[in-house]
């Protein structure tokens, strides 16, 4: 059984519809990622899944139906969300951005600190540091830190290599990896970069206008002449 | 709790003692005036919890005052209600008006929120002039009020204590991971959502905590002065100050609101003999949007960082 499966889901912004009769699904301890340029409709998927747009179709978590449920009802069920980076608490230190998270986890707000601090130790070295004050990369690990509060076993994170240094991006790579291998969560990326997707994605979907115009391995996709050249580079 | 130190605590009890030994070191008339100060605070800190953590800007704080303030008046004053039944049901009444004002929040937001508030404070001020005028005094107002304490020492340290009791309340309050929350949601809601929490039921806390502070500030505030008037409360100068104060103090502090309410309290008596007409409230127009443009963190960042310099801190 997938863990998280979206079936014809159709998005709304008001009278606007921002995604199109859209249809994936995630196995357990899978990493994919949806690939797409600006606009395309990324950030509202996963906005969907976390129950915050209006939407039809039916989104699945373990079989179950959880279009119905509140943000907070799904967090609680076990979503993590790390937006991107700019939608960190800017005048809130590193700790309290993290406690943000926790809200919904109170009884494991240490443990999961450990596991946070043991993935990113910056963030434990500049608890006490604002956010606003610290680099790009930084302030992902933050991001991807708040949502670990959670204590999340399916964690979706918007763009996380948005504006950085190759050099960061390769540390954000091993630390999903580490989620998923060590902390055994089943991670759903969205990315720009689709060379960042392919090292660490085991299927891609690609979105375009709101609707997944190709799906597969990185290697089914990239025998696509179009697509290998619109998103993978020659 | 979490991010305090052992500093915090010193500087609180700094605070408490020097506040205790205010009255052998100062006139009566200067009493008098930190007493109006400690008021101030008092209503900054609610506009604050509001406002300052939540970025709901409201320009109806009076509103709630008011409703505290003539609620406890009257009640003493129409119906012999002793004090100490009267304060609490006039806290819970403007806990109610809290309700009331935080129910356009769950639709607006920004400017549009800002100006119903103001809606709220025009309403209340023309309904207590037409609606019962023999309850509310109409035009008028009401004096002869009960008072709970007379003599300027003793109304300090009434007024004092309950700042004290109210500022370090909201304090630990802030210090908790509800706090902590409601700061977040005035850096960004749609984060907070994003994190599992229910920013409709952080918000309502936020507008019941602000009212219920509120209420306890205006319920004492008309038994101290012993008489009300609605266009004094409901002044639109009386709104600013408690606004201002709070932001050249520094928001989202509660330390700031303090500050900014003994700065502000102190500039417009300064001015006084000079400027003894509205024409001061320019002046520390002027005074508070030079510190804004200069510290928009406020007078708490400005102190911050000269704290910072003496000590060699980075």
């Amino acid at each position: 059984m997938a863990f998280l499966e979206l079936k014809s889901l159709n998005a709304f912004y008001g009278k606007a519809q921002a995604l199109h009769d859209v249809s994936l699904h995630v196995k357990p301890g899978e990493i994919i990622a949806i690939v797409g340029a600006n606009g395309a409709g990324k950030s509202t998927l996963l906005d969907s899944v976390m129950g915050m747009t209006t939407t039809t179709g039916d989104i699945l978590m373990e079989g179950k139906s959880i279009n119905q449920l509140s943000t907070a009802e799904i967090v609680q069920s076990g979503v993590g969300y790390a937006p991107e980076r700019f939608n960190l608490f800017p005048y809130m230190s590193v700790r309290d951005n993290l406690l943000v998270g926790a809200y919904t986890s109170r009884e494991s707000i240490e443990s999961n600190l450990a596991i946070v601090h043991k993935l990113f130790p910056k963030l434990k070295e500049r608890q006490h540091q604002e956010t606003s004050t610290q680099s790009g990369g930084e302030r992902q690990m933050v991001s991807l830190g708040r949502a670990l509060m959670t204590s999340p076993r399916l964690l979706l994170v918007d763009e996380p290599t948005i504006g950085l240094a190759p050099k960061v991006c390769g540390e954000i790579a091993v630390a999903l990896k580490r989620m998923c291998d060590e902390l055994g969560a089943t991670i759903v990326i969205t990315e720009q970069n689709a060379n960042f997707a392919m090292t660490l994605a085991s299927r891609l979907y690609v979105l375009e206008s709101g609707v997944v115009k190709a799906e597969g391995t990185v290697d089914e996709l990239r025998g696509d002449a179009r697509l290998t050249e619109a998103y993978f580079g020659a | 709790m979490t991010g305090i130190r052992w500093y915090h605590l010193a500087l609180w009890i700094a605070f408490v003692a020097i506040m205790f030994v205010m009255p052998q070191l100062v006139s009566k008339g200067t009493l008098r005036i930190i007493i109006m100060a400690n008021f101030l605070a008092i209503f900054a800190i609610s506009w604050d919890v509001l406002s300052g953590r939540t970025g709901y800007i409201s320009f109806g704080h009076p509103f709630l005052i008011g409703i505290g303030a003539y609620t406890s008046a009257i009640l003493t004053k129409r119906f012999d209600v002793p004090l100490e039944v009267a304060m609490p049901i006039a806290v819970l009444m403007t806990m109610i008006g809290g309700i009331i004002v935080f129910l356009p929040a769950l639709r607006i937001k920004g400017s549009y929120f800002a100006l119903v508030t103001l809606a709220f404070m025009e309403l209340i001020y023309q309904l207590v002039q037409v609606i019962r005028p023999d309850l509310t005094g109409g035009t008028r107002g009401m004096s002869g009020i009960k008072t709970i304490t007379r003599g300027a020492v003793s109304n300090y340290y009434l007024s004092a204590s309950l700042l004290i009791a109210i500022a370090f309340s909201m304090w630990l309050l802030m210090k908790t991971q509800l706090g902590i929350a409601l700061s977040a949601i005035g850096m960004n809601e749609e984060s907070v959502r994003g994190s599992g929490l229910s920013t409709t039921k952080l918000k309502l806390f936020a507008f019941l905590t602000s009212a219920f502070v509120a209420g306890i500030g205006g319920a004492f505030y008309v038994h101290y002065l012993g008489s009300i008037a609605p266009r004094a409360l409901f002044d639109i100068n009386f709104l600013f100050t408690i606004i201002v104060a709070a932001l050249i103090g520094g928001a989202s502090t509660i330390i700031g609101p303090i500050i900014g309410a003994f700065f502000l309290t102190f500039l417009l008596e300064f001015l006084r003999p000079y400027l003894p007409g509205a024409e001061r409230y320019f002046i520390y127009g002027m005074v508070a949007l030079l510190l804004y443009m200069y510290q928009p963190k406020g007078l708490i960042a400005l102190m911050h960082t000269g704290w910072n310099k003496l000590t060699g801190a980075r």
